[in-house]
């Protein structure tokens, strides 16, 4: 993955290099010298270096061989799986911690093609209860709450 | 040490049925809690204080002892079976124990999981109840310099967590500091990196940070290949570890148990440490250093050792002297004064009828996790076989509401999700997240402690080697980050150059 890693290592310059100039903001030296922007700065050089290290690393062809690769439709798949957890936490605050829960688990689990409408349905509903149960009166940690439960 | 006191003590609370009950109650309480990912042995001792104020002091304390322990144990059954770290302290045992899961070894890894934390944390309650005064001794001594070095070693493990790339690692663990200087600078109380919102004033948790490292990122691989990859099916025969298979990793047990007791002495670490620190030093000191993180059985027995140990460990300043040695025994203090005690040296003298008890209990507390962890094997093991698109929502589940449940937070789930996406990315193009991790739980000691010890120095860099601790520590990280690069090297060559000759072997 020489590509990648010339890449990665350009940005890393160019992140170590706005870091060491937006923490100039906070020296402090008439406080002390050792300042906010002290350790931020170390970090900044070291990444820097580390940077350049990875860029010499693979032009000089010792970068690692890219393993598995990105599934194009398994990545389309996975975005629409990270909406769905957004509409959820949308949907916890409107409906309710274990009411949202339940519809989500569901409407994932038939997103991911698990057949069989009756072990969709029973999963989502104890994992709902189940969950919503311990911490609710085990652990009595507050859970969003809306309409329904 | 009053041995009539400690014999009576031992009677009084294992030969009491009410006393194992209260014990057993806190550590299933703690193994439920430890295996939730999200929730912490902190969290849940802090949760379990209020149902002991009714109770007798020994048996409320007790109770909260073998959450402690139980707690610490329960992370490695997420670990191992889900790839999701049940607590910071699991974060180590991961990196094997969930490649021996994913192998249809989940049985047999969380078999070794169960006694390598029976091992740790009985060796290191014997040592709590035998040498707590001269351990106190020597972990008073720390200062800012003493903790700038321990930080520094924690830091070299890094190098062992790295995988593949060492430069990738080391590049891993410098983003992860990075990430650690957001919010309010610790000495000045400057804001950082903010960026003007209040929610990042805090910084980034580190709850919400595991979760997106290790549990986001296995449900998104997860879903990506859900077509793709068959679901492994655990073996349930020969689940528990036979003893030629204890006997091979005992050495590495004994070594990890008596770096996790120091380490958990030392006040302000932590049983998460004392695992990686314990890892690393398994795999810089194996004969096969490139068979970590493949699923060995030394992998997973040399964290769970270490962080269990670590338990006693800090239970050692918190009685001695009234300084905890983590955030759990911190809580456990709290818990103490509440019934009326004040923990110090004056504790062992005023109140030995609670501090032999705590003794007892800490013990007994060992042998029940035991009993717990290895009833309770095929069960866990069995999860795995959940078919993996059920299993997968599941997950996904338990990450937004534990990376929730810290600070009733959905900044906290964004952040977490975010984190999760960059880990998802890194681990395509071979950037490890276990030192992002071990950088996010080293970095405030290691900036708060050079900075201070560099203010007492008036920038005399010399105050890391004049002091003899210190000194000890950074030669010792030294020599560690030294060997530890040229032993995995070499053995990756070697194995690069046994992969090469096998495929031509096979033209």
């Amino acid at each position: 993955m020489k590509k990648e890693d010339i890449g990665i290592g350009i940005g890393l310059l160019i992140l170590s290099t706005w870091l060491f100039w937006y923490v100039g903001r906070y020296s402090s030296r008439e406080v002390y010298f050792y300042g906010p922007d002290f350790f931020p700065r170390i970090l900044a050089i070291m990444m820097f270096i580390l940077g350049i290290g990875l860029i010499i690393n693979a032009l000089l062809g010792n970068s690692l061989k890219m393993g598995d690769r990105i599934d194009p439709k398994g990545f389309v798949r996975l975005l629409i799986a990270i909406a769905i957890c957004i509409g959820y936490l949308f949907l916890t605050n409107i409906l309710g911690f274990a009411t949202a829960t339940f519809v989500f688990l569901f409407i994932l689990m038939t997103f991911l093609k698990q057949k069989g409408i009756f072990i969709r349905l029973f999963s989502s509903l104890t994992t709902a209860i189940l969950v919503w149960g311990i911490f609710r009166y085990f652990l009595v940690i507050p859970l969003p709450e809306g309409w329904l439960f | 040490m009053q041995f009539n006191l400690l014999f009576e003590a031992f009677g009084k609370v294992m030969l009491d049925p009410i006393n194992f009950l209260f014990v057993f109650i806190g550590v299933t309480a703690g193994i439920i809690v430890g295996a939730l990912p999200g929730l912490t042995a902190t969290m849940g001792v802090a949760l379990l204080i209020p149902f002991t104020y009714g109770l007798d002091p020994v048996q409320g304390l007790i109770m909260l002892l073998g959450l402690f322990s139980g707690g610490i144990y329960g992370g490695s059954i997420s670990a191992i079976l889900i790839g999701v770290p049940g607590t910071p302290s699991a974060a180590a045992t991961v990196l094997d124990g969930h490649v021996m899961g994913k192998k249809g070894l989940a049985g047999k890894a969380i078999g070794m999981a169960t006694i390598a934390s029976f091992f740790g944390g009985l060796m290191s309650a014997l040592i709590m109840t035998f040498c707590s005064p001269q351990i106190a001794r020597i972990a008073l001594k720390f200062g800012p310099p003493e903790f700038f070095a321990l930080a520094f070693f924690g830091l070299g493990i890094i190098i062992t967590v790295s995988g593949k790339s060492i430069l990738k690692g080391l590049i891993s663990g410098i983003f992860g500091l990075m990430i650690t200087t957001i919010g309010f600078d610790p000495l000045s109380g400057c804001p950082r990196l903010t960026f003007g919102s209040i929610e990042l004033l805090g910084g980034i948790t580190f709850i919400p940070a595991l979760i997106g490292l290790f549990g986001y990122a296995q449900v998104f691989q997860g879903i990506e290949k859900i077509l793709i990859l068959p679901t492994v099916k655990s073996e349930l025969k020969n689940i528990i570890p036979r003893l030629k298979e204890i006997k091979s990793v005992f050495k590495t047990m004994v070594k990890s148990m008596l770096i996790g007791t120091f380490i958990g002495a030392v006040p302000g670490t932590g049983c998460d440490i004392a695992a990686f620190v314990s890892y690393g030093e398994a795999r810089r000191s194996s004969k096969h250093p490139e068979r970590f993180g493949t699923g060995i059985l030394e992998g997973v027995a040399a964290p769970e050792t270490g962080n269990n140990a670590a338990t006693g460990g800090a239970m050692i300043p918190m009685l001695t002297l009234g300084v905890p040695g983590d955030a759990v025994t911190a809580v456990l203090l709290g818990a103490l004064t509440i019934h009326g005690f004040q923990p110090g040296p004056l504790l062992f003298r005023d109140h030995p009828e609670v501090v032999y008890p705590i003794f007892a209990g800490m013990i007994l507390a060992q042998f029940v996790m035991l009993g717990v962890g290895l009833g309770g094997l095929r069960f866990f093991a069995r999860i795995i076989n959940i078919d993996r698109r059920v299993l997968t929502p599941v997950i996904f589940l338990l990450c937004v509401v534990g990376s929730y449940a810290m600070r009733f937070s959905f900044f906290d789930v964004g952040v977490s999700l975010i984190i999760g996406i960059i880990a998802y990315f890194m681990n395509y193009y071979e950037f490890p997240g276990s030192p992002i991790l071990l950088a996010l739980i080293l970095g405030p000691m290691v900036e708060q402690n050079l900075r201070r010890s560099l203010i007492i120095s008036h920038g005399d860099p010399l105050i890391f080697i004049t002091r003899p601790i210190s000194a000890a520590f950074i030669i010792i990280g030294i020599f560690i980050i030294i060997t530890s690069y040229y032993r995995i090297k070499k053995a990756m060559e070697k194995e690069a150059q046994a992969s090469i000759a096998g495929k031509e072997k096979i033209d």
